[in-house]
């Protein structure tokens, strides 16, 4: 990229600098802190204390792109956020569907934007329904509303988005293995209000993959894949504004996973997701469009921005070449930012809001198309209303008051950056091709590698807090005494009673007939489906069963009892 | 010399926020306790899990919620089935007010986000297998 001659003058200034700074360091002998005088990135890739043109002498202006071309490191699209910044998606569920509402419409009336006029709601169910249990099961005393909405069925449903015009809103429905009968009561929902599948828009999770390093029940790992793909074909055909899949690399760095096993690992699912994908017959192109990613923006300011950079890269550079995507959306890495809750601390909880508002910056600035802002008192509850108000104005200040919307990739051409993202690209391949050679992803989960890898990496971090050698302001430095815990957000004891009222009156009013056919119906699908594999897919019939089946009101903890049955259940990562 | 001290940690199976448990267990275990690791959906998994490995010590961890009747009925069970000598300890999210209602029931500690793991394995050293142990205080 540059002449002979810079090269030359950039080694020379190198030199001198190198004199200038060890001399400098040498004056402070034993006391140089290690970031001084061996740095690292939070990941552990080494750095330099100054960066020049000869640092990044091989990267190609090829390799780098332009904002909105191959291999689309600097962004998806030539416009970033000149047009519209990008989409406020702030996590909300809690309580009864009512409750959840309430907080829709405050937090729409504080601004909350999406795209084109659209409003994104993004929406976590609870405790009860993750579990796949119904609220009246012993397990789910004290959890209905608890972390999420107690939304069960159609009819729930109903509630939370009481008259709303589907066809204006983008619902993103935050659910863990219960993906497809959530799902199916929405397609329902739809059909009651006389919308076909085609006109709703929101997204799925189908996050089946997330059982490698995250520790809750799940499905095994082979036929998580298998559910992945089957949502995916259906909605291939019927739903092509659907989102289906969120590869959720947030997950992985807030299990303790650093930003360079997060994208790695995130294109070791891409590439498992897509050979099955293509065994069940659905072109790369039909559904990489509509696959999203979500991401954490945590302490290590640049190497945060480096790995989005750098998965930008890898994405479209392993999607093109190994799966032959041609059309540019496949190639995209269209990005949920979640700013990191792990990094938050439940001392002085008010100087969390600071924490997020430089990782909402660094999200800004590597082009995130969606966000999410950690709340300052999510280390001590559900967040409340103002907190959740704070967290929006965090991304508002950010947009209409410091001008970084009008640059695309304002940090490109940075000599760190760019080298940074350079290693953090080259780092996250060894880490995905070493679970290529494991035979992919499950391969590597039921190994229990990735958990593993994960593991240790969130133990050296601990091991560095314990130490003093990574600070935390509150925690291990400029530590006070702790005043008595504020005010803390909690559920209405009332929504455990009103939830099980609810889903007992829903069994006894609903057409047994018909929901006794539905489920049976459901039950042999998924009985066939247990034993299928992946170039038997396609047929969409599971998906077809499901729905039906919310449409006969079936509950998801009716679903999923039968799913689990059948295809297995239980601890995750190990099988 | 006494035999080696064991602890059962355990945290929901729909809790997905098992970071800083799964580290304790490793701390734990290389400070020369016996620990095993469980996931639970009802407190009759954590009773049944401390029967069969017989332990000294239950440690619950919970980040999302619905703490309350799991420590309720758990303390209950272990009255009923006599085993008020196992020292029952919780940590994560769990609010103030709650922790002051644990402590009130039998709970012996709660520890919260960010605790040091030797503060945890000071206060089990310092009040396993008292006789009447911390359950019926």
């Amino acid at each position: 990229m540059f002449s002979e001659e810079t090269l030359v003058s950039s080694r020379r200034l190198a030199a001198e600098w190198e004199r200038n700074y060890q001399k400098m360091v040498d004056r402070f002998g034993e006391n140089a802190p290690t970031r001084a005088r061996a740095p690292e990135t939070h990941s552990g890739l080494p750095i330099k204390n100054a960066y020049f043109p000869h640092d990044i002498e091989d990267l190609d202006l090829g390799v780098m792109g332009a904002p909105g071309s191959y291999p689309f490191t600097r962004g998806n699209l030539a416009a970033q956020h000149q047009l519209m910044s990008w989409a406020n998606q702030p996590v909300i569920g809690y309580g009864l569907p009512e409750h959840t509402r309430a907080r829709m419409d405050f937090l729409e009336s504080q601004g909350m934007a999406g795209y084109f006029g659209q409003t994104f709601y993004n929406l976590v169910y609870d405790l009860v329904s993750h579990e796949g249990l119904d609220p009246d099961h012993p397990g789910a005393r004290g959890r209905s509303g608890q972390c999420g909405m107690a939304v069960y069925n159609v009819r729930d449903m109903d509630r939370l988005f009481k008259g709303l015009d589907l066809r204006r809103i983008n619902a993103i429905h935050i659910t863990y293995y219960q993906v497809i009968p959530a799902l199916a009561q929405y397609i329902v929902l739809g059909e009651q209000r006389g919308l076909r599948p085609d006109e709703l828009r929101g997204n799925s999770m189908n996050w089946y993959h997330q059982a490698a390093y995250v520790g809750m029940s799940a499905f095994p790992a082979d036929q998580g894949l298998k559910l992945s793909a089957e949502l995916i074909s259906y909605c291939s055909k019927h739903m092509p504004r659907w989102n289906t899949t969120n590869i959720v690399g947030y997950c992985l760095e807030e299990a303790g996973g650093t930003a360079v096993q997060e994208i790695g690992v995130m294109l070791a699912v891409g590439r498992d997701l897509a050979r099955a994908c293509i065994a069940a017959g659905v072109k790369p192109d039909d559904f990489l469009p509509r696959i999203g990613f979500q991401f954490a923006q945590a302490n290590d300011f640049f190497e945060e921005i480096a790995k989005i950079r750098a998965m930008r890269r890898i994405w479209a550079t392993t999607m093109h070449e190994e799966f032959g995507a041609r059309d540019p959306k496949s190639m995209n890495v269209r990005i949920h930012t979640h700013t990191s809750g792990a990094v938050l601390t439940a001392q002085q909880p008010l100087v969390n809001l600071i924490r997020t508002s430089i990782h909402a910056l660094g999200a800004a600035l590597s082009g995130t198309q969606a966000m999410e802002v950690s709340a300052y008192d999510e280390a001590l509850a559900i967040p409340s209303e103002e907190a959740a108000t704070l967290s929006l104005r965090v991304q508002q200040v950010i947009e209409e008051e410091t001008n970084v919307c009008a640059v695309s990739d304002p940090l490109a051409g940075s000599y760190y950056v760019e080298s940074l993202t350079d290693r953090v690209a080259k780092a996250a391949m060894k880490v995905a091709d070493e679970i290529e050679q494991m035979g992919g992803f499950v391969e590597a989960q039921k190994a229990g590698w990735i958990r593993a890898e994960v593991e240790r990496s969130s133990e050296r971090w601990r091991e560095m807090v314990n130490s003093g050698e990574r600070r935390i302001v509150g925690l291990n430095c400029h530590v006070v005494e702790e005043p008595e815990q504020p005010e803390i957000f909690k559920v209405d004891p009332e929504v455990q009673r009103i939830a099980i009222e609810r889903i007992q009156e829903l069994r006894e009013t609903r057409d047994q007939t018909r929901h006794a056919a539905a489920m049976e119906r459901f039950e042999e699908e998924v009985a066939r489906f247990a034993k299928a594999e992946l170039q038997d897919l396609g047929n969409d019939r599971l998906m077809e069963a499901a729905i039906d089946a919310a449409r006969a009101e079936a509950s998801t903890g009716e679903m999923m009892a039968v799913m689990k049955a059948h295809l297995g259940w239980g601890a995750p990562h190990e099988f | 010399m006494d035999a080696p001290i064991r602890i059962l940690l355990t945290k929901p199976t729909h809790d997905c926020h098992d970071r800083g448990v799964r580290y304790l267990m490793r701390v734990l275990r290389d400070a020369g306790f016996e620990v095993v690791f469980t996931n639970f959906l009802v407190s009759d998994d954590v009773l049944s899990a401390a029967l069969q490995e017989d332990v000294d010590v239950i440690g619950i961890s919970s980040s999302a919620g619905g703490h309350m009747p799991v420590f309720e009925e758990l303390m209950d069970g272990l009255r009923e089935r006599e085993m008020t000598d196992v020292l029952v300890i919780g940590g994560g999210i769990i609010a103030d007010s709650d922790a002051v209602r644990l402590r009130e029931m039998g709970v012996g500690e709660i520890f919260g986000p960010g605790g040091s793991p030797a503060d945890i394995e000071a206060f089990i050293r310092q009040h396993v297998r008292r006789q009447p142990g911390v359950a019926v205080r």
